[in-house]
């Protein structure tokens, strides 16, 4: 008779309208076990933990025990309460409040008789929490301030504070993706004492290495299902790959393709570094299509931006032999580089304004005629882009907010499109758009290089990179670590080289 | 007209009546409806949104054809309209005659050329609070060096370099400083305030030029010349925003600041830019100010404030609703001097300025909000 499982999810589904994300999923975490939870982009870990943290709903029939006591689903806050803990992803930390208040906003203040919050009390309560956790931080600097190892010790203080009641599940959400390696030891030692505590740990990750370091068992998802669960021990690393694309690696042994006649060089890339980034060279020839492939933390992230100067970089960018001045995003775009940067809402969409105006504003320019904009000929110009791009709906002066994430994202691609850059950047080009968009989109993509524009893709999509890159360059620790050329580019090779096992899929 | 809106304002129209329209308040729940960072991460939450997004447009082809009395975006016109016809009735013998007309006129070029000065830093997204300290200094500048002798033109170059001046220091210190523009320029009008004692020593002055006050004063066709140099300076600030490229890159950036600078604009020098115009217009604005009252004092300036604000706020729910313009902008000036002399020539107390152009504001851009949450 096992004792009470710490976690126990039965039934567990949820489906996104005609999408099912999870499906029927069972898992249980026993006290005082560290459990890995792994599987490819999409394969629905993330929905399970924001099921978990009541962020979801999920569909009806599912069930979730924590110290075997039933879990109100779909409630934000109830795992708090019976124990479930969470550091997400983004540690959730208020960046402009110190340690000591994103501390007290799990707990609470320790007040004084008066009623008021006793600040020395309180200051000397935190730095105790994260000196038990071995870290010494000033409680009273903004988390802003503070480097990621800091802020990630403080996310993980707080999901650990005792509050009303103590902790008995400790969920981490790719805890390492940022952190330099020795945080990373030290970081799993503080897991390993959470664990000798009682806690269970389910610890997800894309990093295999690190499953093989620090958990006990692993369990596999794949398209929204439970696949294994299994000890670590008697796993190798090709075996853990091949359970979570669902086979083994293939070794292709086609011939090579006779190489693909492209145009000159248009885009030269010497010794770039930025944040992660160091020092990558990259060549480009017009006509060609490129993949860039990494996980998070990998320096995939940070890649197009710093190409096109929209953050600081080192290192000599090229076009058409001519050096782009870094951190100019003005002069990248004189220089004939385009970019559709991810996060649309954040980096490229003006939400408040017309088609027309999101499609023109690069160069506005173009439109003058005796000095003024010519209204009547922008409108048309642009037209004519949203409808090649198939644009629904194609009228100019709606607003962009009006129209689907889909079709947002297109009129980013014909704001860039209409200015035929020599190089067209494409950050994650099709995060958060539909299936028949995404279709449209790569099409698109094809076209511009078929017109002779060298194109950079980086994407998390890995059947993306597949269906439009001649070769993929992966990113592994800020440095290109492999590259798959056609035809031995499939989405299981990237994720395999971009988590950097199953060195075969070299190739 | 505008026959081809949306549906929704369609829908929207028939619900309100009065003052109506998006406001430039409306970025709150807007914000609500796009989706989190953490869901457009997630396909699938997108692709749903995607579906649903669509919908609404569908039946758009048959539904938009409804006559279009544009209550969305004109809605000031008829109210102004409507305050005209009542104040008639009310008001017969004072009211509807051309000298009211031209007083009302004449009276508002001041605030008007003010709220048109800082319709191009609140396009950018950046405040500019320091314009009413500037219209005090140049107006001060003017007083002192004529009453120095210095002839019109010298003096008047000179308030209004000082107005550039000054925007080039409110420029460097959002800019370059990187303090928040609310801050800067609230710091920079009590820095003004300042400058206004010391120039003026405290005193009045009203040893101006002859000339220069016949200027500020001799009605042409009935109408003071200020009203002319408001009129001329509303042409150039509604080309350079609606007909010229900067124009573009002003809305761009208020719009989306990092956006506008990962599309190449060059957002830093857009904001420089924009303060130094709306303490410019300032400068130019005290100048006829000077000509207008022939006198400098200390305590002119911070007045203008409010009502400039309340009237570039009101008029972004007007013609172009949700962005700050220059023709509702005027729309707004005017139809609270309506509304205030009316009430003023109906016997209203003097008090009744401040109250109706604060309860316009706040309706206005309430009535705006509603409508826009509906939509």
């Amino acid at each position: 008779m096992p004792e009470t499982p710490a976690l126990q999810i039965r039934g567990l589904s949820k489906t996104f309208t005609g999408q099912r994300a999870l499906i029927d999923l069972d898992l249980e975490l026993q006290p005082g076990e560290i459990r890995a939870l792994v599987g490819q982009n999409g394969c629905g870990k993330s929905t399970m933990i924001k099921v978990l943290a009541g962020y979801h709903d999920p569909d009806p029939g599912a069930e979730v025990f924590v110290d075997g006591e039933p879990l109100a689903l779909g409630v934000a806050g109830a795992g708090d309460h019976a124990g479930l803990r969470f550091v997400h992803q983004d540690l959730g930390l208020v960046p402009t409040l110190d340690a000591l208040d994103n501390l007290a906003m799990g707990h609470g203040y320790e007040r004084n008789r008066l009623g008021l919050i006793s600040w020395r009390r309180e200051a000397r309560l935190t730095r105790k929490t994260l000196r038990d956790l071995g870290y010494d931080i000033d409680v009273r600097q903004p988390t802003g301030h503070l480097v990621i190892s800091e802020r990630t010790a403080i996310a993980l203080a707080r999901a650990l504070s005792p509050r009303s009641t103590p902790p008995r599940v400790l969920v981490l959400d790719e805890p390492t993706a940022n952190l330099p390696a020795a945080e990373i030891e030290r970081l799993f030692g503080v897991v390993r004492s959470v664990r000798d505590r009682g806690v269970s740990v389910l610890f997800v990750s894309h990093h295999i290495d690190e499953v093989f370091t620090l958990c006990d068992n692993v369990t596999v998802l794949r398209d929204g299902r439970h696949i294994i669960t299994r000890p670590v021990e008697g796993l190798d690393e090709d075996a853990l790959i091949a359970l979570m694309i669902g086979r083994k690696l293939e070794q292709f042994d086609m011939p090579e393709s006779a190489s693909e006649t492209h145009g000159e060089t248009v885009l030269q890339v010497r010794g770039l570094r930025t944040g992660v980034l160091q020092g990558v060279d990259l060549e480009l020839q017009a006509g060609e299509v490129i993949g860039i492939a990494g996980i998070t933390g990998s320096g995939r992230e940070e890649i197009a931006l710093a190409l096109f100067g929209g953050v600081p970089r080192q290192g000599e960018v090229r076009v058409a032999g001519k050096l782009v001045q870094p951190y100019r995003p003005d002069k990248a775009v004189s220089a004939g580089l385009g970019l559709v940067p991810a996060e649309r809402h954040a980096n490229a969409a003006f939400m408040e304004s017309t088609l027309r105006e999101n499609v023109s504003i690069v160069s506005p320019q173009d439109f003058l005629r005796r000095g003024l904009l010519n209204r009547r000929r922008e409108t048309s110009v642009v037209r004519s882009w949203l409808e090649k791009l198939r644009v629904k709906p194609p009228e100019p002066e709606r607003l962009l907010a009006t129209l689907s994430g889909g079709n947002q994202q297109k009129v980013m691609l014909a704001r860039w499109m209409r200015q035929k850059p020599a190089v067209l950047v494409l950050d994650e080009p099709t995060q958060g758009v539909d299936v028949g968009a995404k279709a449209d989109i790569h099409t698109l993509v094809e076209e511009a290089a078929a017109e002779g524009a060298a194109v950079l893709v980086v994407s998390t999509d890995h059947g993306e990179l597949t269906r439009l890159a001649e070769r993929v360059l992966v990113l592994r620790g800020g440095r290109f670590a492999d590259e798959l050329r056609r035809p031995h580019i499939d989405p299981d090779r990237i994720t395999a080289a971009t988590i950097g096992a199953g060195q075969g899929a070299a190739a | 007209m505008n026959a081809d809106r949306d549906s929704s304002r369609a829908e929207r129209r028939e619900e309100s009546a009065g003052i109506a329209g998006d406001a430039i308040m409306t970025s709150s729940p807007d914000l609500e409806s796009q989706p989190s960072a953490a869901e457009a991460a997630n396909p699938v939450v997108e692709a749903d949104r995607g579906v649903s997004g669509l919908e609404p447009h569908a039946g758009e082809g048959r539904k938009r054809r409804r006559i279009n009395l544009g209550m969305d975006r004109f809605s000031g016109l008829y109210v102004w309209a409507a305050l005209i016809i009542l104040f008639s009735f009310w008001v017969p013998d004072t009211f509807p005659t051309s000298d009211n007309a031209k007083i009302i006129a004449g009276d508002q070029a001041i605030t008007a050329m003010l709220a048109l000065g800082i319709i191009i830093p609140l396009a950018a997204g950046v405040f500019d609070l320091s314009f009413a300290g500037v219209l005090g200094v140049s107006v001060a500048i003017v007083g002192y060096l004529q009453s120095n002798g210095w002839n019109v033109w010298l003096s008047a170059a000179a308030a209004i370099a000082a107005g550039a001046f000054i925007g080039c220091a409110n420029g460097f210190i959002v800019v370059q400083l990187r303090v928040n523009s609310f801050i800067a320029t609230l710091g920079m009008s009590s820095l003004l305030v300042a400058a206004e004692f010391w120039i003026t020593d405290g005193k009045q002055i009203t040893e101006f030029n002859s000339t220069f006050l016949d200027l500020g004063t001799k009605p042409i066709l009935g109408i003071p010349l200020p009203f002319y140099v408001m009129i001329v300076l509303a042409i150039i600030i509604y080309i350079i925003i609606e007909y010229l490229p900067i124009g573009r890159y002003l809305y761009a950036s208020g719009g989306n600041a990092q956006a506008a600078r990962l599309a190449g604009v060059r957002v830093n020098n857009v904001v420089f830019g924009s303060l130094v115009a709306s303490a410019f217009t300032a400068g130019v604005t005290g100048v006829v100010l000077a000509a207008r009252i022939g006198t400098a004092s200390p305590e002119i300036g911070p007045s203008y404030l409010l009502p400039a604000f309340s009237a570039v706020f009101l008029g972004s729910t007007q013609i172009k609703p949700g962005r700050v313009n220059v023709i509702g902008t005027l729309v707004a000036v005017y139809l609270l001097a309506t509304g205030v002399k009316g009430l003023q020539l109906a016997g209203a107390p003097s008090y009744i300025n401040d109250l109706f152009n604060g309860a316009a504001l706040i309706i206005a851009v309430a009535l705006a909000a509603r409508s826009a949450r509906r939509a």
